[in-house]
């Protein structure tokens, strides 16, 4: 079965190390939820995992299948199963949501193999269906000009598309009003399954009334500091975050 | 710097000299007076003006000693293949070969009864003298090639005209191709729109050439709508100079468009005077820059009138060792309130070798106007790499993915999608040279 | 020369700031008109060396060479007679070092402009130059023990050869534009400042300079150098009264911020409105150091300043902050030059410009990143604002980039005060003047607030006094 192992992650920025060493195994089938006060290194958690060029892995390390990933190339590790949905969506002006994923798509095949463009849109309309996005997205460019629910429905219809292993979800909920979590959410649910393990990074409790997690860990200057199933969320948001800075400061 | 030769200032002729001029006079039979006087009086004006210097700020960055008016000419070629855009429907078709007419096709007989004209330039001289004398070469050059329009309207032997009447639209584009044949090219193509007309005209220019200097006009008439798609894809030893000239009246809606791709240094020159209320011109412009190419590109968008409006994009790609210069000025004439007028030159710099110019420029005299300008140089933005390759995508796919990205937001502006297309596949070709 | 003081003095009330004058008995002229013999006299009132002597020879001759630079810039310069200026003026060749040594008659004219207050208000150090000479300079004794040196140019050229030749003209060489040959001909006065390494001066210098005299030129020579890590803050401030002829400023400021030095210069100028002010300046910035131009210009006929850094070391910073006000006749043509000549540079500018009634203002720039250079960004803003229907803007930038390793990004926008604005203030009671004026200072806000306060609440009243009248 597949598995996402994070071994004592140490993760830098420059000279400043932010993440300092967090273990954590995720099974395909199972979502766990980190959560944590701002600047305590979830986002740089996922970024170093996808292999982003500005997050320095010091030390640990991140196994997928019990194969290290640490070597391989971002595009490299989408194509191995990793997904992250970002915080903030890069925009693309001119490059439209089609040929991106039918680009991505072609990517997985191999030399000589065509992806066939009747299923492919078939598939394609089917998704934003399920996500409520208006077919006319299509021939939108990239996140250009995108409100903030349209780029996360997006960041979702992506992961409908791409179908990883594991998908890292980087503060989805941020800058969603109620409707467009509810739907961003349904669209979670619809693909969680025993093929799909998930990591939710979100400050708020609020998203996990929608997004129901296995685990949910919380992080604080760069560990995590207390592991738990879902009542801890709930723990926390009646307590605050100042509870755990109390008793975890050092 | 102390070598010799003669004062910088001092006029050059190259190979057009005065002889020549008599010669081509001699060979363009039928000519009417009227133009014969306008080319004498072109060719004295060229002889007299000096070469551009290195202290004029109209060819500021620009490589002045590949100015070259001497380079050798070959024999007029025996056969020469015509520039067209594949699976695009067509008004009417015009082909040149070595300034001369070589095809003329098609106008349905139903616009010939409206009245519509497309024909060519040596033609509409002699039958439409009025329209043609009006309008042919009416906005003075400014932008610094006033020397090589005058050679241009020396030495013009023909080109298209194309008059669309009043009321009447044509839907599909008038192509005008103009292919090199070895010799210096002098292409003109002058579109003349009546009252609430609309047309689309396409330029095309290839073919081997040491000097090529083209030329239209484009004047819009009340109400009128026009479309003008340039590309210049001459051989890659052309010197090119492409001097456009748009005249917006009331309410007009003016869309031009120049794909830069061939030739080995190319100056484009491209005036909008917005002369009446309502009047609005969209310049757009793409480039591909390679090997040692040089494009020098300088505008001009003047605001003459009140609530006028202009908005301007060129973007360029640079590989290799090429260089770019956009120079461009938005002019907002004292009484000309509440003008609306943009400017943006994009450079994508894709080798450590290639250099872009920018030199974006205001010229405001009134105060009730939204004006801004914006010029960036740069490279492939690494978070959208990164987020190309977030998704799988390999670097190199990603990178292309992103150039045409970078083009699509100027070709999105025309609503025919056949040309789009068409001009997406000229790009993409260039790409893979 | 006349011996009345002027009409607003007499009016008794200091609306203009600096628009007064007191009658200076000068020991020191070098006559009306420019020939070798003008330079000369400069050179032995001052008793320089062969060398400098030569150095004013050679600029003298630079100067009658090069045309003026009209292919591009306004022909007003056209205007400037060179033969009708007086080029040297002074009471005397050593400066005070307290107010009261001071010759009374000038002493009144720094006293006006504040000058003694502030220096025991805020300042490291003063240097107070009337005309040609600096009449007063003087610097605490706790600075001037960390070695720190603040003299003025002969003192500097004279004293301390061994650290000031070295860079003296070397950032601005003589034949760079015809104005800095003319400067290097017959330049007086201006500072002399070494900050040892490591030193940072906690409070700013300043230098003051003031025109006094009609037809004059003044022509002052400003060199700095931050040894390794020093950090210094160097305020100027320029004022003169209003003549009926055109009056001529034409500095040379060079600065030096070696490995890791901080320079920041800040420059409020007031000039009359029929002073040509024709100014070159630059920095060179080597590795991690920074420079930083601040730099407001009222006033004047025309003004023709692009302060410059050549960031010549890796990690170096380069900033323009410019403030430009054209009023009625005049011209403010100023900018930036940045010229990235290491990795990893990096450069800002930000330019904000108003022009009242017929007011011209102009921004010209330029930024090069030549070949090979990595990770160099420039940045650049210009925002223009119109306040009447015939004001006038322009915008000149040129920008050159090679290779593909860098980022350089330029915005312009013009404007006029929003109508909307406007009413909201008068609706709340302001009268339309003051709204504006609101308003204006609303604009430049940002920039204002980089400028020590006592400069920024200054700026503000000049501001308002510029905006009056300028509506209905």
């Amino acid at each position: 079965m597949p598995q996402l192992e994070i071994k004592d992650l140490h993760v830098s920025i420059g000279d400043k190390p932010i993440v300092k060493g967090v273990s954590l195994t995720i099974q395909s089938g199972e979502v766990h939820a980190v959560m944590g006060p701002n600047g305590t290194g979830k986002s740089t958690l996922s970024k170093a995992i996808v292999g982003h060029p500005d997050y320095a892995i010091t030390s640990g390390d991140v196994l997928l299948d019990g194969r290290s990933i640490l070597e391989m190339e971002p595009d490299e590790r989408a194509r191995a199963g990793l997904f992250l949905a970002f915080q903030y969506p890069s925009e693309i002006p001119g490059v439209t949501i089609a040929n991106f994923m039918r680009a991505a798509l072609q990517a997985k095949l191999g030399e000589g193999e065509e992806i066939d463009a009747t299923a492919y849109y078939k598939r394609l309309y089917q998704k934003m269906d399920m996500l409520k996005i208006d077919r006319k997205f299509t021939s939108r460019a990239v996140n250009d000009g995108f409100s903030g629910g349209e780029k996360k429905r997006c960041e979702i219809l992506q992961m409908a598309m791409l179908e990883p292993k594991f998908a890292l979800m980087d503060e989805t909920d941020s800058g969603l009003d109620i409707d467009a979590l509810k739907i961003v959410s349904d669209g979670v649910n619809q693909l969680r399954g025993p093929g799909l393990g998930v990591l939710v990074i979100t400050h708020y409790q609020r998203l996990l009334n929608y997004i129901v997690p296995d685990y949910v860990h919380v992080m604080f200057d760069g560990r995590i500091v207390k592991s738990g199933d879902k009542s801890l969320a709930v723990e926390l948001e009646a307590k605050g975050y100042e509870w755990v800075k109390k008793e975890f400061a050092a | 710097m102390s070598t010799a030769a003669p004062s910088v200032d001092a006029p050059s002729v190259g190979d057009f000299t005065a002889e020549r001029f008599q010669r081509h006079l001699a060979e363009l039979k039928g000519a009417p007076d009227w133009w014969v006087t306008r080319k004498r009086a072109a060719y004295e004006k060229f002889a007299s003006l000096p070469m551009p210097r290195r202290t004029d700020e109209s060819w500021r960055f620009s490589t002045l000693t590949g100015l070259s008016l001497a380079a050798p000419e070959s024999a007029p070629a025996a056969s020469v293949e015509l520039p067209t855009l594949h699976d695009v429907a067509t008004t009417a078709r015009l082909s040149f070969i070595g300034n001369r007419l070589h095809q003329s096709s098609g106008l349905p007989a139903e616009l010939v009864a409206k009245g519509v004209i497309v024909t060519s330039f040596s033609d509409a001289a002699r039958h439409e003298r009025d329209l043609v004398e009006a309008h042919f070469m009416a906005q003075a050059q400014r932008l610094g090639s006033e020397k090589f329009a005058a050679l241009h309207a020396a030495f013009l032997s023909d080109g298209a005209f194309v008059f669309v009447p009043k009321g009447v639209e044509l839907t599909d584009p008038i192509v005008v191709g103009h292919a090199a044949n070895g010799q210096a090219a002098f292409p003109h193509t002058l579109v003349v729109l009546e009252e609430n007309a609309s047309a689309t005209v396409i330029d095309l220019f290839g073919g081997e050439t040491p000097l090529a200097i083209g030329a239209n006009d484009l004047y819009a008439g009340h109400g009128s709508r026009l479309t003008y798609i340039g590309v210049q894809n001459w051989a890659p030893s052309a010197l090119s100079f492409q001097l456009n000239s748009t005249l917006a009246r009331r309410d007009t809606r003016v869309q031009s468009l120049n794909l830069h791709l061939g030739g080995r240094q190319s100056r484009h020159e491209s005036l909008s005077q917005l002369q009446a209320p309502g009047a609005f011109s969209e310049m757009l412009a793409l480039t591909v820059a390679r090997e040692k190419q040089e494009f020098d590109q300088r505008t001009l968008q003047v605001h003459q009138a009140p609530n006028t409006k202009s908005d301007l994009l060129y973007k360029n790609a640079l590989l290799d060792s090429a260089k770019t210069i956009f120079s461009g000025l938005i002019i907002v004439d004292p009484d000309a309130q509440k003008t609306d007028a943009y400017q943006s030159n994009r450079n994508l710099v894709l080798s450590e070798n290639a250099e872009a110019n920018s030199l974006p420029g205001l010229e405001i005299q009134a105060n009730d106007v939204r004006c801004t300008h914006g010029a960036t140089t740069s490279r492939l933005d690494p978070e959208q790499m990164f987020y190309l390759r977030a998704r799988g995508i390999p670097p190199a796919a990603a990178q292309q993915i992103l150039v045409f990205g970078f083009f699509e937001e100027v070709l999105n502006r025309l609503a025919h999608e056949g040309i789009h297309a068409a001009l997406r596949g000229l790009i993409e070709a260039k790409f893979r040279e | 020369m006349s011996t009345t003081e002027s009409e607003t003095l007499v009016s008794g009330i200091d609306q203009t700031g600096g628009d007064f004058k007191y009658d200076v008995k000068y020991d020191f002229d070098a006559g009306t008109g420019l020939t070798d013999r003008t330079v000369d006299y400069i050179s032995s009132v001052k008793k320089e060396n062969a060398w400098l002597r030569e150095f004013r020879q050679n600029a003298l001759k630079t100067f009658f060479a090069k045309p003026l630079p009209t292919h591009w810039a306004t022909r007003d310069l056209e205007n400037i007679n060179f033969d009708k200026i007086r080029y040297y003026l002074s009471s005397g060749q050593k400066p005070k070092r307290t107010w009261d040594e001071v010759p009374e008659d000038i002493k009144r004219t720094f006293e006006r402009l504040g000058i003694p207050e502030q220096e025991r208000k805020f300042l490291a150090g003063v240097e107070a130059q009337f005309d040609s000479e600096a009449a007063y300079s003087n610097i605490k004794d706790t600075v001037a023990k960390q070695g720190v040196i603040f003299v003025n140019s002969t003192e500097g050229l004279r004293e301390h050869p061994e650290i000031f030749r070295k860079f003296f003209g070397k950032i601005i060489p003589t034949g760079d534009n015809k104005f800095s040959a003319l400067n290097s001909a017959v330049f007086s006065g201006g500072s002399f400042i070494y900050v040892p390494p490591g030193v940072k001066v906690s409070h700013p210098l300043q230098a003051y300079f003031r025109i006094n005299a009609e037809n004059f030129g003044q022509f002052e020579r400003t060199l700095i150098i931050a040894d390794e890590g020093a950090e210094i803050t160097y305020m100027e401030g320029c004022t003169a009264p209003k003549f009926s002829t055109s009056t001529l400023h034409s500095a040379v400021v060079e600065l030096v911020a070696l490995k890791g030095a901080k320079i920041q210069y800040i420059t409020v100028q007031n000039w009359a409105p029929n002073v040509f002010n024709l100014v070159t300046k630059r920095g060179v910035a080597h590795e991690e150091a920074e420079i930083k131009w601040i730099d407001c210009n009222i006033g004047s006929r025309l003004t023709m300043k692009y302060p410059g850094v050549v960031l010549k070391g890796r990690k170096a910073r380069g900033e323009v902050i410019s403030i430009a006000l054209a009023n009625d006749g005049q011209h403010q043509d100023t900018g930036a030059k940045m010229i990235h000549a290491a990795d990893e540079t990096t450069s800002n500018i930000v330019a904000k410009s108003i022009s009242v009634g017929q007011g011209r203002s102009t921004y010209r720039g330029v930024v090069h990143i030549p070949k090979h250079l990595r990770g160099c960004k420039n940045n650049t803003e210009c925002d223009a604002l119109l306040i009447n229907s015939n004001s006038r803007t322009d915008t000149y930038p040129a920008i050159t980039v090679r290779g593909d390793a860098n980022f350089v990004q330029h915005e312009a926008s013009v404007s006029k005060v929003s109508e909307e604005q406007i009413f909201y203030m008068r609706q709340r009671g302001l009268t339309e003047g003051q709204a504006m004026s609101l308003s204006v200072n609303g604009f430049i806000n940002d920039l204002a607030r980089q400028f020590p306060m006592e400069y920024s609440v200054e700026l503000k009243r000049l501001i308002d006094l510029e905006m009056e009248g300028s509506v209905g």
